[in-house]
């Protein structure tokens, strides 16, 4: 039953979120804050070598120095891991092998920081080095050793759907273009920290900085061989995650492992440096499109391959090399659509999910080659978007369903809000507009590791002076979470966000939830808390209709009271309708649970990319340069969002602007980039991310196309505002100089040696010559065939 | 480790002359980031912070002192007058940090990417030096940096302060780097122009072993000033030939390196755009009428 908006008493309103005063008035415990009776401190001895064989580890001398209580080795915690089912090749502590400068070989625990980072240098490691493998290009060539068995491929994906090579052949007008993304890494203000403690009795708990409690505690159970009953992990409010914080880490499982060890509580908090090398983010990627148009302008066909520089190790990697195929044709009506992708193993730091997952690097390459294109077709780059358009309720040619598309009202709101198309052929000299739109998932429609259960759900208890508990193993990252689930529950009972007791991410306490990634908490544990609410709600009406001599039906809840709809008057309080319940048949609660819809096509891999809705966006970007020193500065950014419903339009904002600001820090500036397998800059001085000088002035607009699917029509915010920014700078550059820079970073010395080239242009000329395997014909959706 | 802290100048002096192995501290924001990283464990250290007389700046005979202990934060706010000094000190890291760092640190640490230290070679500045044994002496800024983190400081000396003759004419200080706040410098270059000798003092930073002066660029425009008349009409135009000149001769000035902040050859590039753009600007200003 959907409700009109006016009837909404806390949804859509712009609510100050209930961790707001702990956390700017510095209240607020992060994992780094805790303290423990007895705590020791761990540190971790990390590779100095991207590749190299361990041959021996002495620990003797470390052993001895005073202060230490334990030292561990690979020998300690052999059991391998991975995020992924598939990808199980990591140890907490490396027993044979390094695979990248950081990789953790050995820790120590001891009672202060100071003396276990001395007793490191006490660990005796003999390697023997092997030829590290640095790029794409040397991943290929497979000299050397290999990083992980018998290849460096790790992964390669090979989809058609339809005959792309015959959709080509009668377009007409075809382009191809070849682009590189360089990596960036996540820069949460908070370093990843954890606390294990293990209870007179032999039960552990650890409270982590983590976005996936529930996944961190099956690793535990795996990898320490305790039942997870044994085992309780609490994950602590995250000070920024952005994916970052979302796999296993090595030092989650060393500090677990130290408390068993010693019998006392344990901290490890992770340097910055070490942050910069447990990484986890973007992937650097290469690609080539090649797209098929009519002569309107119509997509007829497009040939997507990326390669994705992956790191030393599998992390989420599977998956991210399909998102780099997967939400093309959400966003464009693509009749047929070929995706051969390949991720290598290379000795850097493992990449994985950053804000995006997978999404920008190939949103990057299609933004800017349709830029290219609508050029060439002599149409402009806004109208062949609109020629373009995917439909609402309906399926792509590689089986994702879509339910809400709100992309033209996106697409009118920042044309019209920028001046976009009368300004931008009447620019001042180095000035710019640039174009771009996208679209992301509200939540991955399959879990991590198979199984049939909810992805989310949420318990309520209520009690008898109107409060509600609310358990949910939701963590909130900072993106607010705890509020949306507060208010949903708060709008459903007719109570205030005040009346909601939080408890949350606690494994001993809460019902699962999977964790604070790929943009599902608001839409899935939304979805359970409204579930949750609503079972409740309609038990209070049942017996408040009794109480009230009317049928439940005619009854709403609001203002904490339960009245009836049409005599207000006649009602009573909401702590009065829990009395009468909980008199009737005991304590008040309710659960509620969210699965997804299974919405995998007939292929296999056609697990990564189906979300039960998606997100659409819009940008243009202003850009002033300076044609001589090649600086680029983004003035202004014009930016609309299609959530759905803004279950608070001020978080919604936050999450659009900040997607802005990190986007512009990709575009520009940051760089996981490395010299003799060592990261150029691990610190907050040199790795560049933008300022507070540097962000724009932004017009964020919010459009609502009240999803059937998500809790009171919401979809995600997250993560989709920041795919368009990101070609739309690359566009505006065109647009101000007239040079192409298919790289990312857009830095001036790119910018300069553009203008001085007669191409006009920096970046890959085509992808090397690799064989991917057999292409896999999947069937088309019958709406798609004879297209 | 032992932190000593004198509450005066000659406190300070006696201290580092009995100890001379005693690292002064002033702000701390190098010295930190070295204690952090385990670079440095330096077994006692004097902290300058308490010492007044390093904190201030006077003018005296037509010469400025600017006093070793004096934060960034101060010479913005106190010293409005010392345009290409204040725009330097502006530049410097965040708020935070110009709260604490000191110019003598600058000159302590003799980083070639010192963003102070461009502006004092510009004004050919000497550095002073005090030691109780010995006394005081006076360095030329040359003199004093002698390579890159390396100075010429005795190990019973303190920094007390710089000193240099006033100039009367524009300058400006600017530095190319990723982005606005919190960049150590790409490349930075003060230009001076002094009126009463007929001269134009350019210095680079961060594009050499150590602060550079661009000597030739230097006697290049001063000449080109004088034989067009621009010194005694400053509504005489130099032209875009001798402008190109100055800037390629600036940029042949410069001996970067590849680095994680930059290449070698945007460097050069940078100092070409800084030199021609700081020309360019104090030419300008040389046409405003007197009472701007
Ligand atoms: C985040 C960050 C950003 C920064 N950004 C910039 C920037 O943009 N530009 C820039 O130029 N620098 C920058 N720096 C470096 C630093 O702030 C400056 O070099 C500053 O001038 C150092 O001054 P201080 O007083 O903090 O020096 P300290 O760290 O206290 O000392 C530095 C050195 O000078 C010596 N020293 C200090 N005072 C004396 C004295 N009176 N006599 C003898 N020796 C002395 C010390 O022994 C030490 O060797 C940055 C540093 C950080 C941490």
């Amino acid at each position: 039953m959907r409700q009109p908006a006016d009837e909404l008493s806390i949804v859509g309103k712009s609510l100050i979120k209930p961790d707001a005063f702990s956390k700017v008035s510095g209240q607020t415990k992060f994992a780094d804050d805790l303290a423990l009776p007895r705590m020791i401190y761990g540190r971790i001895l990390r590779s100095p070598h991207p590749h190299a064989r361990i041959l021996r580890v002495d620990t003797s001398r470390a052993r001895a120095h005073p202060g230490v209580l334990a030292v561990l080795t690979g020998d300690d915690l052999p059991i391998k891991f991975g995020i992924l089912p598939v990808s199980q090749d990591e140890e907490a502590l490396a027993k044979e092998k390094v695979r990248y400068v950081g990789d953790p070989i050995a820790a120590v625990a001891a009672t202060d920081e100071w003396i276990a980072d001395e007793a490191l240098d006490l660990i005796d490691v003999q390697f023997q080095e092997l030829p590290p493998v640095m790029s794409i290009e040397q991943a290929i060539a497979g000299a050397g050793e290999p990083i992980h068995g018998t290849s460096n491929v790790h992964k390669t994906v090979a989809l058609e759907f339809g005959d792309t090579d015959e959709a080509l052949r009668a377009a007409a007008h075809v382009r191809e273009d070849a682009v590189f993304f360089e990596g960036s890494t996540h820069l949460p203000m908070e370093q990843h920290a954890a606390v294990a403690q293990v209870a007179a009795d032999g039960k552990l708990t650890l409270w982590t900085s983590s976005q996936t409690p529930h996944y961190v505690h099956r690793a535990l159970g795996k990898v320490l061989e305790m039942p997870m009953s044994r085992i309780r992990v609490i994950a602590t409010p995250n000070g920024g995650g952005f994916g970052g914080k979302s796999d296993i880490f090595a030092h989650e499982l060393v500090a677990a492992k130290l408390a068993l060890v010693t019998g006392r509580p344990v901290k490890i908090t992770l340097t910055r440096e070490e942050v910069f090398y447990a990484h986890r983010g973007r992937h650097p990627v290469l690609m080539k499109v090649k797209t098929g148009f009519r002569k309107d302008g119509r997509i007829t066909a497009m040939q997507f391959q990326s390669f994705l520089d992956g790191g030393g190790y599998g992390s989420y990697g599977v998956a991210s090399t399909y998102y780099t195929g997967a939400l093309q044709a959400t966003t464009y009506a693509i009749p047929r659509y070929r995706f051969e992708a390949v991720r290598f193993f290379t000795n850097k730091p493992p990449c994985g999910p950053k804000r995006g997952h997978g999404t920008p690097q190939p949103r990057f390459a299609l933004e800017t080659h349709l830029d290219k294109v609508a050029e060439e077709l002599g149409i402009d780059p806004v109208e062949l978007r609109r020629r373009n358009l995917p439909k609402p309720d309906s399926r792509t040619v590689n089986w994702l369903r879509i339910t809400s598309i709100g992309l033209e009202e996106c697409i009118n709101k920042v044309v019209e809000g920028s001046g976009f198309l009368k300004r931008r052929t009447s620019m001042p000299a180095g000035r710019g507009l640039g174009f771009a739109v996208s679209c992301y998932l509200s939540g991955a429609g399959t879990a991590i590791y198979w199984n049939e259960m909810p992805h989310s759900e949420v318990q309520l208890k209520l009690d008898r002076n109107g409060g509600v508990s609310l358990l949910c193993g939701a963590i909130d990252i900072g993106q607010g979470s705890d509020h949306i689930l507060a208010a949903i529950v708060a709008e459903v009972l007719g109570v205030s966000l005040e009346d909601i007791q939080l408890t949350t991410a606690d494994t001993d306490l809460t019902p699962i939830d999977l964790g604070s990634y790929s943009s599902r908490v608001t839409f899935m544990a939304g979805n359970a808390a409204k579930a949750a609410a609503e079972k409740v709600r309609d038990r209070l009406f049942e017996v408040a209709a009794k109480a009230l001599q009317c049928d439940p039906d005619e009854l709403i809840a609001r203002d904490h009271r339960v009245v009836r709809r049409n005599r207000p008057a006649d009602g009573m309080d909401f702590a009065q309708a829990v009395q009468l319940a909980e008199a009737q048949d005991g304590l008040v609660t309710g659960t509620g649970s969210y699965t997804p819809p299974k919405l995998a096509g007939p292929y296999k891999g056609s697990g990564v990319g189906p979300s039960p809705a998606y997100s659409y966006s819009a940008a243009v970007v202003e850009v002033d340069c300076d044609s001589r020193t090649g600086e680029v500065r983004v003035p202004e950014v014009w930016i609309a969002h299609d959530i759905g419903r803004a279950i608070n339009p001020m978080l919604v904002i936050g999450q659009v602007e900040g997607s802005v600001y990190m986007a512009l820090g990709e575009a520009l500036m940051e760089e996981q980039s490395f010299r003799l397998g060592l990261h150029k800059f691990p610190s907050l001085l040199e790795y560049k991310s933008p300022t507070a000088l540097e962000t724009p002035i932004m017009h964020t607009y919010l459009v609502e196309t009240i999803d059937r699917e998500g809790p009171f029509g919401a979809k995600e915010a997250g993560q989709g505002p920041l795919l368009p920014v990101i070609p739309a700078v690359a566009n505006a550059i065109y647009n101000a100089l007239g040079v192409r820079i298919d790289e990312v970073p857009i830095t001036p010395d790119k910018v300069l040696k553009a203008m001085n080239d007669r191409s006009k242009r920096v970046g890959p000329k085509s992808v090397p010559a690799f064989d991917f395997p057999p292409l896999i014909n999947a069937d088309v959706p019958d709406e798609w065939k004879g297209k | 480790m032992e932190v000593l802290l004198p509450h005066s100048l000659e406190e300070a002096l006696a201290i580092k002359g009995e100890r001379p192995e005693a690292t002064p501290i002033a702000g701390g924001t190098d010295l930190m980031v070295d204690l952090n990283f385990g670079r440095l464990r330096p077994a006692a250290m004097i902290d300058l912070s308490r010492v007044a007389e390093l904190a201030s700046w006077q003018q005296e005979d037509g010469h400025v002192f600017l006093g070793a202990g004096l934060t960034y934060a101060t010479i913005v706010k106190e010293m409005p007058e010392f345009k290409p000094l204040v725009q330097a000190s502006r530049s410097v890291g965040s708020p935070q940090i110009r709260n604490r760092g000191t110019v003598g640190g600058n000159l302590g640490t003799a980083s070639p990417a010192g963003d102070a230290l461009p502006v004092l070679a510009a004004y050919d500045a000497d550095v002073v030096l005090r030691s109780r044994a010995r006394g005081e002496r006076s360095l030329a800024w040359h003199a004093f940096l002698t390579g890159p983190k390396k100075t010429a400081i005795a190990p019973d000396e303190l920094i007390i302060g710089t000193r240099w003759r006033r100039l009367r004419g524009p300058g400006s200080f600017s530095k190319i780097g990723t982005r606005n706040a919190m960049v150590i410098s790409v490349a930075g270059l003060c230009l001076v122009v002094d009126e009463e000798n007929g001269a134009v003092k350019v210095a680079l930073g961060s594009v050499g072993p150590t602060i550079l002066r661009a000597t030739e660029a230097e006697q290049q425009i001063a000449a080109a000033m004088t034989s067009s008349g621009a010194w005694q009409d400053s509504s005489i135009t130099i032209t875009e030939q001798v402008i190109d000149e100055f800037g390629s001769l600036v940029a042949a000035a410069a001996k970067p390196l590849d680095d994680v902040r930059g290449t070698a050859a945007y460097r050069r590039h940078g100092c070409r755009v800084l030199a021609r753009r700081a020309l360019i600007w104090a030419l300008n200003e040389r046409r405003l009428p007197a009472w701007l």
